[in-house]
């Protein structure tokens, strides 16, 4: 929400955040790969290589699984939101960790013959047409070039100049590449592996993720049909009694749509619920200095005109409002971002 | 949807206190579980076998006879304390290579060879040094070395590629390192193929394709699996060699 | 050319288009369509290897920003239908692939023998 973009917009809870993610990253790593060797009592050790490109390996699914839970854990519980936050510095760290896994694994397996390593990992093993030996690499190369392509279009550049809806639709991309991993572990390693706690973690880390999302989107499901209008015009949004100052209620427009109807300084004001940033829910952020404030990443409007105060510009759409009796109804028609509406006194419920 | 009482978290303001204690624990669980997981999943790692480049052994040279199956196989004449006479070394370049192109001039001639020795258990194999030191023809008198047929038989195990299994990679056998065996393969490095059972005294057997041919790419899809396969088996020296017939693969349930 | 050399080159090809089209749009494109980045330089090279991989989105969004087409009303509609299918398809994917895994596993068969089908003299090589 800056004026000028700059690389990162530091703050202190990013400092903490990022201090935190590195420490739990960093010490899988050490443990993994300096203090295991020594449990481990192998005749003969495991290659350094492969032990490294394991360590990586293993790190990368763990730290994709923990993000993976991060987004359903916000939605099942606000007091989560603070783990959405900065998450992108986590899933830019998890490529890192994932390049340097593939890396590990190319310049070993994949080194050492007369061809190019790069060449080789693609025509080694060509047993496509089968379950058990199937180059279980592809699924892996997948994963790492979606996460790839997800930490290089995760500057707020890309959200303003892609419009957050075309971004998430790219960054839903993430799905798949967690069920590719996911085969990419299955097909791979699962296969040779005889300690089962291996699988056992494995198995425990994707199934906390699949049920966390399923969890959550039954959740936002149930959530949607209470929320959900077909009303044409006039949408009835809820009584006046209903409304806390500071606070919204949203409605799901026939359209798809979604509105915030906020009651700020006893009158009510309609914006969209969308956040001009990343899309975020602003009906489930509440007012800060008159300003409504977007519960993901803290961006701010004026209820009245849905505008960024300056120097930011960001702006979104508002709608028009009446109360019939203690009704509150709005216009599902849109006005352009940054239309002012004079807001409607609640009355006497305020 | 909202709530008065709930603490709102903004990420330029300072976390409310509500949730501090709250996002502590996440904090604290987060770093213990990871390092937990560091732990847990490091320790869980299999035992990749005892396969290993003994370099402690040092340069190793020995003279004898070169054979092709097509790999390459050197019958000792003139061992060492490692490799005694008469003992039967499945040759190999560096890395991902072979030394055919040096042995087929060489064939059924008395050749000296240097290299580094490569041995799990019972299975050794020589990785060649590059250039004449590596393989070069030698004065003698050339032995008869007789090949002894031991029949056709049906077996079970794994192909591999039988330097990394020999202990050029720790782990070198499994479905996890299927490509690089196949990579080896395509490199002419000699295939091993790991009998459930020992045949004939040994467990491992050079596994060849029929006909005197390499072993053929419609194997590579079986490589690292649990297949059955028949094939006929020989005797040279100490070593067995399976001509696998191709048609017979099969992965076992 | 093998089929491997091929996608390289390809990926290669790919990389180098969009390696252009960083170039002209970090330098020219980007000041005509976002009034954020004038002046603000030093975040540009971040956004190469995002052109680098998108760069026929990064074209088709100038387009639309140039051309006047870009509707606003369509950056407030985010896909949050999408989190219904990705609940269910995640798990249900998680559970296929996983099981499928485990079900193809194999045990080291050492209770089969070696059988000796013929005897050396019915070899006919």
């Amino acid at each position: 929400m800056s004026v000028k973009y700059i690389p990162v917009q530091w703050n202190p809870n990013k400092y903490i955040y990022d201090a935190v993610m590195l420490l739990g990253v960093g010490l899988f790593l050490y443990v993994f790969l300096y203090a295991s060797p020594g449990i481990l009592s192998h005749e003969r050790p495991i290659n350094p290589q492969v032990h490294n490109a394991r360590a990586f390996g293993a790190c990368a699914f763990v730290m994709l699984t923990v993000i993976l839970c991060i987004g359903p854990l916000a939605r099942l519980d606000p007091r989560f939101l603070p783990l959405l936050y900065n998450r992108r510095h986590f899933g830019v760290m998890t490529v890192f960790v994932a390049i340097t896994h593939a890396g590990y694994i190319v310049d070993w397996y994949f080194a050492f013959s007369s061809s190019n390593k790069y060449e080789a990992l693609l025509f080694a093993n060509t047993s496509y047409g089968q379950l058990a030996g199937f180059p279980f690499e592809v699924f892996g190369i997948f994963a790492l070039f979606t996460l790839i392509l997800l930490a290089a279009t995760s500057h707020d550049f890309w959200m303003k100049f892609l419009s957050p809806p075309v971004w998430k639709r790219i960054h839903y991309l993430i799905y798949p590449a967690y069920l590719s991993v996911v085969a990419h572990v299955s097909f791979g390693i699962l296969q040779d592996q005889q300690n089962h706690a291996f699988t056992m973690i494995f198995i425990g880390g994707a199934a906390a993720v699949g049920i966390l999302q399923l969890i959550a989107a039954l959740k936002e499901r149930r959530a949607d049909q209470e929320l959900a209008s077909e009303a044409v015009e006039w949408v009835p949004v809820c009584d006046v009694s209903e409304m806390k100052e500071g606070f919204a209620k949203i409605k799901l427009l026939a359209n798809g749509e979604r509105v915030a109807v906020y009651l700020n300084e006893g009158k009510l004001s309609a914006i969209s619920n969308a956040c001009a940033h990343q899309n975020g829910p602003l009906g489930e952020g509440q007012i800060i200095d008159c300003l409504v404030t977007c519960p993901w990443h803290g961006f701010q409007y004026d209820v009245t005109n849905g505008r960024s105060p300056a120097p930011f510009t960001e702006k979104i759409p508002t709608y028009n409002l009446k109360t019939e009796g203690t009704r509150v109804l709005v216009d599902p028609r849109a006005n352009p971002p940054g239309t002012y509406v004079e807001p409607v006194p609640a009355g006497a419920t305020s | 949807m909202s709530d008065k009482d709930r603490p709102f978290f903004v990420g330029y303001l300072p976390a409310p206190k509500a949730l501090r204690g709250l996002l502590l624990a996440v904090c604290v669980l987060f770093i213990s579980g990871l390092a937990g997981f560091g732990l847990a999943l490091g320790i869980a790692q299999d035992d990749p076998g005892e396969g290993a480049f003994r370099f402690d052994y040092g340069r190793q040279t020995v003279t004898g006879v070169v054979e092709l199956t097509p790999y390459p196989l050197l019958r000792v004449t003139e061992g060492n304390e490692r490799i005694p006479a008469g003992h039967t070394l499945m040759l190999a370049g560096g890395g991902k290579t072979n030394v055919e192109s040096r042995a087929i001039p060489l064939e059924g001639q008395l050749a000296q060879v240097s290299g580094v020795l490569l041995e799990r258990g019972s299975l050794d194999m020589m990785q060649v040094r590059g250039g004449r030191n590596g393989l070069q023809a030698a004065e003698g008198e050339v032995p008869v070395f007789e090949t002894i047929p031991l029949g056709r038989w049906k077996l079970a195990g794994e192909i591999c590629d039988g330097k990394c299994l020999a202990g050029a990679m720790r782990p070198g056998r499994g479905l996890a390192h299927k490509a690089c065996a196949n990579l080896c393969l395509l490199g002419k490095v000699p295939p091993v193929f790991v009998s459930t059972q020992p045949v004939d005294g040994s467990e491992f057997l050079l596994i060849t394709g029929p006909d005197g041919g390499h072993l053929p790419e419609s194997a590579y899809h079986y490589v690292a699996q649990f297949v059955s396969l028949e094939g006929e088996v020989e005797r040279r020296g100490d070593l067995l060699v399976l001509r696998l017939d191709p048609d017979t693969l099969e992965v076992l349930e | 050319m093998n089929q491997a050399e091929a996608i390289l080159m390809g990926l290669r090809i790919w990389g180098s288009i969009g390696a252009v089209v960083a170039a002209i749009f970090l330098t020219i494109g980007m000041d005509r369509i976002d009034e954020d980045a004038r002046g603000a330089y030093i975040f540009r090279p971040l956004l190469i290897p995002g052109i680098l991989v998108i760069w026929p989105l990064v074209l088709w969004r100038w387009y639309l920003y140039e051309s006047g087409r870009e509707l606003w009303a369509r950056r407030y509609d985010p896909p949050r239908r999408a989190h219904f299918a990705v609940g269910w398809i995640l798990p249900i994917g998680i559970c296929l692939i996983i099981l499928t895994g485990l079900s193809l596993r194999q045990t080291w068969p050492a209770e089969i023998a070696p059988v000796q089908l013929s005897g050396p003299a019915e070899v006919s090589q």
